[in-house]
């Protein structure tokens, strides 16, 4: 009995322990973590939500991904031997399971997507702005939800549209036609139009003319042709921006933020402040900062390891992809100093060798056909045309080729260095001039269509050549201004969507790129949708593969 | 009682009928209480009959012949005696009760029973057992000795620690370890623990004996009791061995020559090649020309395999008095593993005391201290040997290491051998410290108080230098430095009360717990150490990329539980448990969870009816059912929680957050199984076979899983109790004695466990394509187009109707959406559910065989039906831009089924169904231990003054039988740190 009495009592000692202590014990403490209720109903911590919207922008720039998506599978470009992703740069067997290109870049434009939803939604909630900053800031995330969305809708035509944040597991989505999406594509950039600053100190935010010149290129997609004219001329002449002088110094590491840029994914020299996947960043990208530099370049460390072994002023090699030979011939390099200005031809040796100093000649490679004889004369190793190409076009080997050079980087560390602290363009003056153009030729105005392309031109001509490059109004046709563009504009991930909004696509592939010629078919317009998200989807007879693809 | 008295009268009687010569009387008494013994069989040597004792323990027996007679006195439970007789004078003998498997106490969740009481079903392992395989770990011990336990190495790593399931996958996300109970405290560290400590392992595998944990016990437990200090005599047992670790089967890759025909044969698919006429333009540089010409290659993975090797040194010491307990030991570890530089030194320091206060009341402290002084190698060395051109030298001509043979894509993996290029130390040390108060004023009654602390400290430095497989393509050297602290608190406090009334035996257990958890840990990082021999210290001279964070996690768990026992007349005995649990980790609402269980045993051999038989010495049933719970998820997955992003306006950093990938689910709850178990312990043969039989069938609902999102929500999953899975399965344990002289015996010890894992439910009742979730198949099962072969010349008209060519992979057409064949290949309908990785069934069969002063053990494990993704197998480049593995591939000379055809233009990651050469049958047995022992001899022994002295070698997991060459299929293998043979030599000495 008396034990009994003992037990009870401290069980009931025990009990009382437990209720009052439980509550409060089992209530999670987390210091270290943050949730969007707490940070971002505050004026401080929704300038990180803004901050982290515009990020997503450099899953696309500078990113092999993204230069996959919007520079293969055209009329420029064929693979390299060091190709990842030759379904999609020939469209042979292109399909949603095999290619992660096209899922790494739907993630995060989604995720993007549900960042700006979420902001445009909850800053009403944030106390400590001032009407203005709202209005400043819901624009800029407007600006980027119709970015944003741009490349959805362009990637893989009318799929899953909300303006609605994530709340809980979603596991349905839909299927909204390209008309609608681009009407609130439409009405985001009217309103970031009316709501932007004119200037940011901060470079790389929007502003208006970042804004009005995205909708340029908006109108010009979906054939509104006067107002796209009227935007672009408005940014080339009210914002002060100019055309550098020489088509070169665009791609000068020293100065990249020049006055024709308009805007870019401004990548930071302190690669910590970019966005490589570490401890911190899980979901960072595997390779960080811009990697542009590594995509284009020929194999020239193995022409001949006794001369010339790779540095870091020549680049790290990944030899993805080679220009179409139609592509080479499209420029004018007598004339056009665009050729020399995009294109490194020749290599030269960087070791002492019997018969080679350092800065001899090593390797050169050209458009041009070369006699045997004077092939055999050099001491170099020569890639003409017939060591290229065959006559149908077709790459007789992927390895040494005349090779892009616009976005190699000797500014980094080393010469194995992936990430290359270059900003990646995103719209720069030349192109107001070549969308004003193509509208005015939509317009039926070739004269005008020829000035605007004139002064690109014009900048584009080698010294004293200029009054060569000019063209008369009876020259232009759209594809005269699609290979202005392509002169212009290659490897600047602008050429997929150049080609689709011209309705080009199958017919200058087919023309133009005889590896991808015989599998594009009309389906092609759109990518197939990564297969993941056709799998993790509950409602599957709604959401289905685009056409085409199984 | 009176029956049993009648009958032997009645045996009794019936043997003076056949009485002959003398009558001899006597009396058998148990030699400790004196009391008489009844039932003893008496019998005359030689002879097939005898009598028993009546309940006095008198009896009277005839013997034949006049001269000298051996009369063998034996009884169950107390041995066997013989006795020499001359005359007819009255003899008397006393035996002594020899402790029975079933009087042996078993250790069970705050508590401990006979054997012969256990209603659940629990498996108990000596620490001599467990001693038995040397081992890194005790879990690896013991691999394969415990039926329904599955115990698979995944790495051969040094310190590597082996995955456990108990009873199959109930969850993916969540933890589907068991839990470890060290001294009553959980302890997850299973690994700090000196097998030479160990007194007995427990295994509680059915709802019944894991209900009293509650939440925590869903996946098994695994009660672990240390040594005891003893009164007397001082023990002191000494243990030292070592051994030579060498990889298992490592499969090789490519030779250079075999290299350079993929490369000619990929080049040919491209129209580049047709002879070595050609051969410039496959190996297009002068120096790959000479050494394709020179026929040269390199075996890079043997630059950096070499022989790892396992030692350990321990004493132990076991003393005290009639009120003071102690026993404390010390024991070094080390593991050197197969790779340069990989090595864990173990120190583990222990002491255990217990001390009567006063004749009521005991306190003691368990106090264990662990510190770890380890290497580990975690990079991707064997990767990039795999890959490296094999025709190139790692060397420059000038005798340098080459950064990037060849000016090939791979930097060398020597240059990460080289002193302090590649540093990855931890420094670990773990103090788990529990002390106890019980007081126990009567015999009925007690109340224990435990406290646990769990003090875990560790650091990790690590070093990269500018030329290691990472940083060779990125900026320079990576410093980084972590420091982790966490504490685990667990309170708990016990009442017991026994009462026995009459035939009624009724005890009561119950418990209060209060576990806590907390981590604090910091990182930080930079690169390009100003000097290398700087490391991980000073990161302060890291000019770039300084990076560091700090973080907090903590969780509580506040239990309430009971425990009733019940037997009548120990034949029916019966349990009934239930426990309260409140975890911080789930939604507020569901904090809380009742986890009941009920358990019943009957003793059959206790029963009057059975006393006649003679084949079982028990029997006994159990059935059992109870619920048990999962919440072994991280903490703060109830909330959706920001990332931080780096990003920067103008090269000035600027914070931005955005959603986690994985978002909160504010619905988080319990994931409940329940179980139920029915079980047979038996003993037939004069206990020469003993063992038990279970079949359990457990469902567990709310499933813990990691769901994947359509990306198009934003987010890409989310923590979610989705589904129900069931295992049902069976298992036996039996223990033979098959031969027993004097000079020899030989014993088995034989597990079988087979487990059905599957899904019964999903959301929507669909399967989960996404997750790879599919109902009626295990929850880690792989789905994918099933390969036939290769598409071959003849079949070149089918193949393009399919937009193939002959030499690429071919794969079934299952079916359209009709569900016939549609002469399509599309993801939808193409694909299916080919296996799984858990195994239909594990065989463990160990035999111990003793002649005269030799001991032998072969233990033989196997473990069948699963499946397995080969690293190796999916080592294969079409492209030849980096080496692969040795497979036979198609070329048109070459008509194999095999491997696709090589092709200098599609890359791996293009390459159609790239992902099916991986499925490999991964079923193996293996001789997991072969140990031959020498015991001295006393004599030898007492020359030497030392109680007993064993010497042993031993050979581990040196043959495995599989259908995958070269390779050791154990849970997959490891590729990167591919598992060990060991042969161990190591003495055995008590004073």
């Amino acid at each position: 009995m008396k034990f009994n009495i003992i037990k009870w009592l401290f069980s009931l000692a025990c009990i009382s322990f437990i209720i009052t202590s439980c509550k409060k014990k089992l209530e999670e403490y987390n210091p270290s973590g943050l949730t969007g209720s707490t940070l971002y109903t505050q004026a401080a911590g929704f300038e990180t939500l803004v901050n982290s919207a515009y990020s997503y922008s450099r899953f696309w720039y500078g990113k092999e991904e993204g230069y996959t998506i919007s520079e293969m599978g055209t009329d420029l470009w064929t693979n390299g031997t060091g190709d990842v992703f030759p379904q999609i740069s020939t469209y042979n067997n292109l399909q949603g399971n095999n290619t992660v290109a096209l899922n790494l870049e739907w993630n995060n434009l989604y995720a993007a997507i549900n960042v700006c939803n979420s902001g445009i939604k909850g800053i009403e909630k944030v106390q400590d702005y001032t009407a203005a900053q709202k209005l400043l800031r819901e624009a800029e995330l407007r600006f980027l939800r119709a970015f944003y969305y741009w490349h959805i809708v362009e990637t893989w035509g009318g799929v899953h549209f909300t303006t609605e944040p994530t709340e809980g597991a979603i596991t349905t989505a839909n299927k909204t036609s390209v008309d609608e999406i681009y009407n609130q594509i439409f009405s985001d950039l009217q309103f970031a139009v009316t709501n932007l600053p004119a200037t940011a100190t901060q470079y790389g935010r929007a502003t208006v003319p970042v804004a009005k010149a995205f909708l340029a290129r908006m109108y010009l997609t979906r054939g509104k042709n006067t107002e796209a004219i009227s935007l672009a001329s408005d940014v080339i002449k009210n914002y002060g921006y100019a055309l550098q002088p020489k088509y070169g110094d665009l791609w000068n590491m020293a100065n990249l933020k020049s006055k024709e840029v308009i805007w870019a994914v401004d990548y930071s020299t302190n690669l910590s402040f970019n966005d490589l996947t570490t401890v911190s960043y899980p979901s960072g990208h595997p390779r960080g900062s811009n990697s542009g530099h590594l995509l284009f370049l020929m194999v020239y460390d193995q022409v001949n390891t006794a001369i010339l072994s790779r540095d870091i002023n020549n680049g790290r090699p990944f030899n993805r992809y080679m220009p179409t030979l139609s592509f080479l011939n499209m420029f004018d390099d007598a004339n056009d100093a665009r050729y020399e200005g995009s294109f490194q031809t020749v290599w030269y040796a960087n070791k002492v060798a019997p018969g080679f100093a350092i800065g001899d000649t090593a390797a050169y490679a050209t458009k041009a056909t070369i006699p045997a004889a004077v092939i055999a004369s050099k001491k170099y190793t020569t890639y003409d045309l017939s060591k290229t190409y065959g006559t149908n076009g077709v790459p007789i080997q992927r390895r040494f080729y005349v090779s892009l050079k616009k976005f190699k980087d000797s500014t980094r560390a080393t010469l194995a260095e992936a990430q290359s602290a270059r900003d990646a363009f995103v719209m720069r003056l030349a192109e107001m001039y070549l969308i004003a153009a193509e509208a005015e030729l939509k317009i039926g105005k070739l004269d005008s269509a020829a000035y605007y392309i004139n002064i690109v031109r014009t900048r584009a001509a080698l010294p004293g050549r200029a009054a060569n490059m000019q063209i008369t109004p009876a020259q232009v046709t759209l594809d005269f201004i699609l290979d202005e563009r392509a002169r212009e504009f290659a490897g600047e991930q602008l050429r997929w969507f150049d080609l689709k909004r011209t309705n080009k696509l199958v017919d200058r592939i087919k023309a133009l790129n005889p590896d991808a010629a015989q599998f594009v078919q009309p389906f092609h317009m759109v990518r197939p949708i990564p297969q993941s998200q056709i799998d993790a989807v509950s409602n599957k007879d709604v959401f289905k593969q685009n056409a085409g693809y199984q | 009682m009176k029956k049993i008295v009648t009958f032997t009268i009645l045996l009794f009687s019936l043997s003076l009928v056949f009485a002959q010569s003398r009558q001899i009387k006597g009396k058998v008494t148990d030699n400790k209480t004196g009391a008489g013994l009844a039932d003893v069989s008496v019998m005359q040597k030689g002879s097939s009959s005898g009598v028993r004792t009546d309940a006095e323990g008198n009896f009277s027996i005839s013997v034949n012949g006049t001269g000298t007679v051996d009369l063998v006195i034996s009884l169950v439970g107390y041995g066997s005696q013989t006795i020499n007789i001359r005359g007819d004078r009255a003899v008397s003998a006393s035996l002594e009760q020899q402790s029975t498997a079933l009087d042996e106490v078993v250790v069970i969740g705050y508590g401990q029973v006979k054997k012969r009481d256990l209603t659940g079903s629990v498996v108990s392992i000596k620490g001599e057992e467990v001693k038995k395989v040397p081992a890194g770990n005790i879990m690896e011990s013991v691999q394969g000795k415990i039926s329904g336990v599955d115990i698979t190495r995944t790495s051969g790593g040094a310190g590597a620690r082996p995955m456990i399931t108990v009873r199959g996958n109930r969850s993916i996300n969540a933890n589907n370890d068991p839990l470890f109970i060290v001294d009553g405290i959980q302890y997850s560290n299973y690994q700090d623990i000196n097998v030479n400590d160990i007194e007995s392992m427990e295994v509680l595998k059915d709802a019944s004996s894991t209900a009293i944990y509650g939440s925590r016990g869903a996946n098994g437990v695994i009660i672990i009791t240390t040594k005891k200090g003893n009164s007397g005599k001082v023990k002191i047992s000494a243990n030292a061995y070592y051994g030579i670790s060498q990889v298992a089967g490592y499969a090789i890759p490519m030779t250079g020559p075999q290299f350079a025909d993929l490369k000619r044969q990929a080049s040919r698919t491209a129209g580049l090649w047709n002879s070595t006429a050609d051969d410039s333009k496959v190996f297009t540089t002068p120096a790959d020309l000479a050494a394709v010409r020179n026929n040269a290659s390199i075996y890079w993975p043997g630059n950096n395999l070499q022989n790892g090797s396992q030692q350990d040194y321990g004493i132990g010491v076991a003393g005290g008095s009639e009120k003071t307990k102690v026993y404390f030991s010390f024991d070094y570890f080390k593991e050197k593993g197969m790779l340069n530089n990989d090595y864990s030194g173990r120190y583990t320091v222990r002491l255990n005391i217990d001390q009567f206060i006063t004749n009521t009341l005991k306190v003691g402290l368990q106090n264990q201290l662990t510190y770890y002084d380890q290497n580990l190698r975690a990079d991707n060395i064997l990767t990039v040997a795999n890959k490296v051109l094999p025709y190139f030298s790692p060397y420059n001509a000038d005798g340098t290491l080459a950064k990037f043979p060849g000016n090939g894509n791979q930097v060398n993996p020597l240059l990460q051998e080289l002193p302090g290029a590649y540093i990855n130390q931890n420094k670990i040390t773990r103090i788990l410290s529990t002390g106890y108060l019980e007081w126990k004023p009567v015999k009925e009654f007690s109340i224990r108080s435990n406290l646990g602390i769990t003090n875990s400290n560790s650091r990790n430095g690590s070093f990269q230098s500018e030329n290691t497989i990472v940083r060779a393509l990125s900026s320079g050297s990576l410093s980084s430095i972590s420091n982790n602290i966490s504490t685990n608190i667990l309170w708990e406090n016990i009442i017991t009360w026994q009462k026995q009334f009459a035939d009624h035996s009724l005890g009561l257990t119950a418990v209060t717990s209060y576990l806590s958890d907390k981590t604090d840990n910091s990182f930080a990082s930079g690169t390009g150490q100003l000097l290398p021999t700087q490391s991980f210290y000073a990161l302060q001279n890291n000019p770039a990329n300084n990076l560091i964070s700090s973080g907090y996690v903590a969780s509580n768990l506040i239990s309430g539980a009971f425990r009733i026992n019940y037997n009548y007349k120990g034949k029916y005995l019966l349990t009934v448990t239930g426990r309260e649990d409140g975890a911080s980790v789930l939604a507020s609402q569901n904090h809380w969870e009742f986890f009941p269980s009920v358990a019943a045993a009957w003793r059959i051999t206790d029963e009057e009816f059975m006393k006649d038989q003679g084949l079982f010495n028990d029997l006994k049933i159990r059935a059992s059912y109870g619920v048990a719970g999962n919440s072994s998820v991280k903490p703060y997955q109830t909330e959706s929680n920001l990332q931080l992003i780096p990003f920067q306006w103008n090269d000035v950093s600027a914070l931005a957050y955005a959603l986690q990938p994985q978002i909160g689910n504010p619905d988080l709850r319990w994931e409940l199984t329940s179980t139920t178990d029915i079980g047979l312990d038996f003993s037939i043969l004069s206990s020469r076979v003993t063992g038990s039989l279970d079949y359990y069938d457990s469902e567990t609902k709310d499933l813990l899983l990691l769901r994947q999102l359509p990306p198009t929500s934003g987010v890409s999953s989310i923590l979610q109790n989705i589904g129900r899975t069931r295992n049902t399965g069976f298992e036996i344990s039996a223990r033979t004695v098959n031969v027993q002289t004097s000079d020899f015996t030989w014993s088995s010890n034989i597990t079988y466990s087979r487990n059905k894992e599957r899904i019964i439910e999903l959301v929507g009742n669909q399967n989960d394509i996404a997750n790879s979730w599919f109902i009626g198949y295990p929850i880690n099962s792989f789905y994918d187009y099933e390969k036939v072969g290769i598409w071959q010349t003849a079949d070149s008209t089918l193949a393009k109707s399919f937009g193939y060519k002959p030499g690429d992979i071919r794969v079934t057409d299952l079916g359209g959406p009709g569900g016939k064949a549609d002469g399509k290949l599309d993801a939808n309908n193409d694909r299916k559910v080919l296996g799984s990785a858990v195994p239909r069934y594990t065989l463990g069969f160990s035999n111990d065989f003793r002649y005269k002063n030799f001991d032998l053990n072969i233990y033989i494990f196997a473990r069948v039906g699963q499946m397995f993704v080969s690293t190796y197998a999916n080592k294969f480049e079409p492209n030849a831009i980096e080496n692969g593995a040795q497979v036979d591939y198609w070329t048109p000379e070459n008509p194999t089924n095999a491997y696709p055809r090589p092709n200098v233009n599609i890359s791996r990651a293009s390459l159609p169904f790239a992902t099916t050469l991986g499925y490999l049958d991964g079923s193996f047995v293996k001789i997991r231990n072969i140990s031959l022992g020498y015991n001295f001899s006393k004599e030898m022994a007492s020359r030497l003054r030392v109680g007993n002295i064993r010497w042993y070698v031993s050979a581990k997991n040196y043959f495995t039988f599989s259908k995958v060459k070269d390779y050791d299929p154990e849970s997959a293998g490891s590729f990167e740190r591919p598992l060990s043979k060991l042969i161990v030599t190591g003495l055995n000495i008590d004073f």
